[in-house]
């Protein structure tokens, strides 16, 4: 009965376009890994954590492992999964260590989700969260309506049939800061000063330009997989699944294209008798723990103009737009436009 | 509405990690130490269409002027007159009309909506405010009754803000450079301001879960430990006398924003009312800003007999409880239901509460000092059905 999904916790490292390497702690997708098999993904975390997408109405069964740390084997932090924004959750499933129970190493614990709510969410461990946070273990979590169909126009939407929220193409837009100082200190067994978090990096889907716009997901940056290149045909509707998991507010801009907010924090903008409260904006302003829900429609070219089109999306907090304290860099990506028909359809989110 | 009596003071508070911290600050007691924040003032309107005058005498205490600002309220005035901004020798030395050290002066200003608001120093604000100079306002609706259901509401009757209990968040940043140079007389450049603890009515975590007027802390008497029962619809009041935004998440559930800065969140055109209230599951408190939202959360039918958990429950030793050595936890999947707990863990668990936790999402906000835990956080706490007392979350009608 239900749906049965696993991660383990471990740690690992991730690179920046600088070629510096930063230690973190994390997540990683070992679903259907037998039990004998899971030590081989110690020190194999990613960064953004691999996404969960589940669906209204289906149960799910979200076996947390913790398998240990291989560069801190003194480290006996427990780890949990918080479903952040999950409503009428009770405390046993809820992955707060103060008021329920965290997983130590060696050991596994199950947490039940029958979603009723569809939108963007986001998973993340809560053991000392600042500390868990922001050694990376987040990630996007989606809740696709009851009467989701891909294969019908109609029925590819984000929250339903009906409720103005169809869309041909869907990319995580998953946000977040590394401060570089902070990850070593952690590395090296030093208690970090959290009032002196100075990020250094800033990230989306785990990378930082331009490794945004590379597809590739292998390589160095095997354990960032999460390429954040957008690509759509010329009057299609592109789904922007914003989460904000640094510690910091950001806004994400897009040039040539307006967004639609068709939802904030996994709700549609509805008044209390159900006015539409939907609304354009150009800019995202984000503050940490919240999500958002941005249509764009990929423009025509116009006369004269040749496909691809380029459209560029960043932080118009301009200095996240680096690497390290050399630009470009950063929050950076691109959207690219191909003439109509151009694309094949797209299978998974994120597949550019 | 009585007439408010605030004196300009100082004093100290205490942070969890055992510091004593001067501030500056109000109270309501002639000769009394200043509290964080301000002593609460609520206010219920006259019904219409009588105004509702209120009264605020400010006697200053300290050796440094001091004014109050009323954000939000109307026709505010000294002596008949509205205030003013107060220059000497052209350069502006007060947002508003002050008392000079030993001086008292009164304001007086109309109560004109109902919803929750700041007061405030207007005179050096950007040292007098993070050292302690603010409070809150609620104002009532004039058809407010408690207990009455239709008119126990954050902004009268019909407006779909009708609670059970509400609960006062006041959010402040505080560096101690700052407290320390005001209280030696040392030097202190604001380009420097870097808060270093978070506080919720004054408290940083976790004595932000304590009792209200808990003995050790006197001047800091308000806790922000929110507690319901299922089904119920509490109304959370944030207010952010800080200068800098958090985003608060509460666990458990979205809230539903019904008003913003005392104004509630709907639009009437003719007689066509527009709602604008939205629920959200993190809301980012900005600086001077007041949020009133609905909070209400009722589970999701869990129960031993006629609905276990479709998950089996680890034995204890095979997961980690308490690993600070106290845990909220209950001990088990069920509201109302007390289990064994690993001996060596100090309970907090009353009645087999559930506790949600309540805190920023700017995650180095939750440290007093960097470390964890602490700053701003809180739990909302669920009682099982019929066991919470009934003067949890009932702020009185008026303040007396
Ligand atoms: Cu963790
Ligand atoms: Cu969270």
């Amino acid at each position: 009965m239900g749906i049965e999904l696993h991660r383990a916790a471990t740690d690992g490292w991730v690179e920046t376009p600088d070629g510096r390497i930063h230690y973190i702690f994390g997540f990683t997708d070992v679903t259907g890994v037998p039990e004998k098999n899971l030590a081989g993904y110690r020190g194999k975390a990613e960064l953004m954590a691999p996404p969960l997408v589940l669906q209204v109405g289906e149960e799910y069964f979200v076996t947390l492992t913790s398998i240990g740390t291989p560069t801190r084997p003194d480290l006996d932090d427990p780890h949990t999964i918080h479903y952040h924004g999950f409503p009428n959750q009770i405390a046993l499933y809820d992955g707060v260590p103060e008021a329920s129970v965290a997983v130590p190493v060696g050991r596994s614990f199950v947490y039940y989700y029958k979603p009723l709510d569809p939108g963007t969410y986001m998973y993340h461990c809560h053991h000392e969260p600042v500390e868990h946070i922001q050694m990376g273990m987040v990630g996007p979590l989606v809740v696709r309506p009851a009467d989701y169909n891909p294969a019908h126009p109609d029925y590819k939407t984000a929250y339903g049939h009906g409720t103005g929220t169809e869309y041909d193409r869907e990319y995580y837009m998953f946000l977040n800061e590394l401060d570089c100082v902070i990850h070593h200190q952690v590395e090296t067994v030093q208690e970090p000063d959290w009032t002196e978090y100075r990020p250094t990096y800033w990230l989306i889907n785990g990378r930082s330009y331009p490794d945004t716009v590379a597809i590739d997901t292998g390589g160095r940056l095997r354990l960032q997989p999460w390429p954040a290149l957008i690509r759509a045909n010329a009057g299609e509707k592109v789904l922007l699944r914003f989460v904000n998991l640094g510690f910091e507010q950001h806004a994400l801009m897009l040039l040539g294209a307006a967004f639609r907010v068709i939802g904030i924090d996994g709700m549609r903008p509805l008044g209390l008798n159900g006015e539409d409260l939907s609304f354009y904006k150009n800019i995202i302003f984000i503050a940490p723990g919240q999500s958002y829900d941005a249509v764009f429609t990929a423009p025509q070219a116009r006369p004269g103009e040749s496909y691809p089109l380029t459209l560029p999306l960043y932080n118009r907090n301009l200095t996240k737009n680096t690497t390290g304290g050399t630009e470009p860099g950063g929050m950076i990506t691109e959207v690219q436009v191909f003439a109509p028909g151009g694309l094949p359809p797209q299978a998974e989110p994120n597949q550019p | 509405m009585p007439d408010v009596h605030l004196w300009a003071t100082d004093g100290y508070i205490s942070t969890p990690d055992g510091k004593s911290i001067y501030i500056w600050g109000f109270t309501d007691q002639e000769g009394g130490s200043a509290r964080l924040p301000g002593p609460l003032i609520i206010i219920k309107q006259n019904a219409p269409p009588r105004k509702t005058t209120v009264n605020v005498s400010l006697t200053n205490n300290l050796d440094v002027p001091v004014s109050l600002l009323f954000p939000g309220q109307e026709e505010v005035r000294v002596h008949g007159r509205r205030v003013q901004p107060q220059y000497e020798n052209g350069a502006l030395v007060s947002l508003a009309n002050f008392a000079r050290p030993g001086e008292t002066i009164t304001y007086t200003f109309t109560a004109a909506g109902p919803g929750t608001f700041l007061y405030e120093s207007g005179t050096n604000p950007h040292q007098q405010v993070p050292m302690g100079l603010y409070g809150s306002i609620i104002v009532r609706p004039w058809d407010y009754e408690p207990d009455s259901g239709e008119f126990q509401t954050a902004y009268g009757a019909g407006t779909g803000t009708e609670f059970q209990r509400e609960y006062l968040l006041v959010l402040s940043e505080l560096d101690p450079g700052l407290h320390q140079a005001l209280e030696t007389g040392g030097n202190y450049d604001i380009r420097g301001f870097k808060p270093r603890y978070w506080t919720i009515n004054g408290r940083c975590a976790n004595d932000t879960m304590l009792p209200d007027h808990a003995a050790h802390l006197p001047n800091q008497p308000h806790g922000s430990m929110v507690m319901m029962e299922p089904g119920e619809r509490v109304l959370l009041r944030y207010a952010c006398a800080g200068s800098a935004n958090h985003p608060l998440h509460p666990h458990g559930n979205h809230t539903r924003l019904v008003g913003l800065d005392g104004r509630l969140l709907q639009n009437r055109i003719g007689p066509t009312i527009h709602d604008l209230s939205y629920k959200r599951f993190t809301v980012l408190v900005g600086a001077g800003q007041t949020y009133d939202q609905i909070y209400t959360w009722t589970g999701l039918g869990f129960d031993p007999v006629s609905r276990p958990i479709p998950t089996t429950l680890p034995n204890i030793r095979n997961v980690v409880i308490g690993h600070t050595g106290m845990t909220f936890w209950n001990g088990s999947p069920y509201l109302g239901e007390k289990r064994e707990l690993p001996p060596d863990v100090v309970s907090f668990n009353e009645k087999g509460e559930y506790h949600f936790m309540l805190h920023s999402h700017a995650e180095p906000e939750i440290t007093n000092w960097g470390a964890f835990p602490g700053g701003l956080m809180t739990m909302i706490a669920v009682y099982p059905e019929g066991t919470l007392d009934e003067h949890h979350g009932r702020l009185p009608v008026e303040s007396t």
